[in-house]
């Protein structure tokens, strides 16, 4: 069950270098695998299962985003919790979007993680710019807009990464 | 390049990350691929717990998994010497794969970056290339883990090389985490564990 370990080598007097033999490395070279073909189909299966809850569970992920939203523009203090939480909300959504078949919702969430990231980093919130990237998550769930890829929509996508660049630049006081 | 079939039946895998949703994911990928032994964490201290009350054969974690993050839980499971999984392959999955944090992982001890989101193909392929490209350990006074002057020549399977594969020989540098640190971070998960 244990991992190999051997000293193979005292190259300097610090360092040693040591042959590991790791018990994954040793088991999962044995014959009688699932073959990677069959691995993969297997796992389409799989993700097809997981994507029927999926509408469901990206409803929920957009009311708890937009709900952070409100918040922060609400907050009155310094409080950032919001934008912490808005961007695990974000995160959340870019991690598993494409592979749930919704390439569109990755790329924007990952706009919006960026700029939340920013925020909690001590960047001013420009709500304009955040409220055009929601407005698009709500169109990129729509049942004709889910399947396409941001360079299937070139105006969006290049329309999204123009606010974010121009929000980016120090004149508009934006973020990193 | 080879097409390599894994066999991860009877092995334990450690899956750590905080969305139940992207976890479930992850589960479901490593059950197809013939893993029947999976068990998951949704924080850096369950993650710890796990890691120090059980043998673990593999351990994906996301970069950012609270309150510690991916990194610093490597960090402290390599230099923890009397810790059996040590030398445990660490896959660090992470949605945001800029060169730095690549480096970083690597510094910290992790085999490899997965970016989020997964693909079937890229987990496959990531989990091959770690069964059949054993890497030795380095140990230094600032350093434990896999040897860092590696090039990927492509991973099995056709996934083809990123820019960031390049990779070059890192200086060495002090811990992130200094030995009270992670003498800390273990016990607060014992502490759990009691």
């Amino acid at each position: 069950m244990s991992d190999k370990i051997k000293s193979s080598d005292k190259t300097k007097s610090d360092t040693n270098t040591l042959i590991v033999d790791t018990y994954f490395q040793k088991m999962a070279r044995r014959a009688g695998g699932v073959p990677r073909a069959q691995a993969l189909e297997s796992a389409q299966t799989a993700i097809d299962n997981i994507k029927l809850s999926f509408s469901d569970w990206l409803d929920r992920e957009l009311a708890g985003l937009t709900a952070e939203i409100r918040k922060g523009k609400l907050e009155k203090s310094d409080d950032l919790g919001w934008a912490a939480a808005a961007g695990m909300h974000s995160r959340r959504m870019r991690d598993v979007g494409t592979t749930m078949g919704f390439a569109l919702v990755t790329f924007i969430a990952n706009n919006l993680s960026r700029i939340f990231e920013a925020i909690v980093a001590g960047e001013k919130p420009q709500h304009d710019v955040i409220d055009c990237h929601i407005d698009a998550l709500q169109l990129a769930k729509q049942e004709q807009y889910r399947h396409l890829r941001p360079e299937q929509l070139p105006e969006l996508s290049t329309g999204l990464q123009r606010v974010l660049e121009f929000a980016n630049e120090p004149s508009h006081g934006g973020f990193k | 390049m080879t097409n390599h079939t894994i066999n991860l039946k009877g092995l334990m895998f450690l899956v750590a990350d905080a969305n139940p949703y992207f976890s479930r994911i992850v589960v479901g990928l490593l059950r197809s691929f013939g893993a029947n032994n999976v068990t998951e964490a949704r924080n850096s201290f369950d993650a710890i717990r796990t890691l120090t009350g059980q043998k673990v054969d593999l351990f994906l974690c996301d970069d950012k998994l609270p309150p510690h993050g991916g990194l610093q839980i490597t960090h402290a499971i390599r230099r923890k010497t009397d810790n059996e999984n040590r030398t445990v392959p660490i896959l660090i999955m992470a949605g945001d794969t800029r060169e730095s944090l690549v480096k970083i992982a690597r510094d910290a001890g992790a085999n490899m970056v997965v970016a989020k989101p997964l693909s079937p193909t890229s987990l496959y392929d990531r989990l091959t290339w770690i069964a059949f490209n054993p890497r030795q350990f380095v140990e230094t006074p600032t350093y434990y883990g896999p040897d860092r002057r590696y090039k990927i020549e492509g991973y099995p399977g056709g996934v083809g090389r990123r820019v960031t594969d390049n990779i070059q020989v890192a200086e060495e540098s002090g811990p992130a985490l200094g030995q009270g640190d992670i003498d800390s971070l273990f016990k607060s998960a014992r502490m759990g564990q009691d």
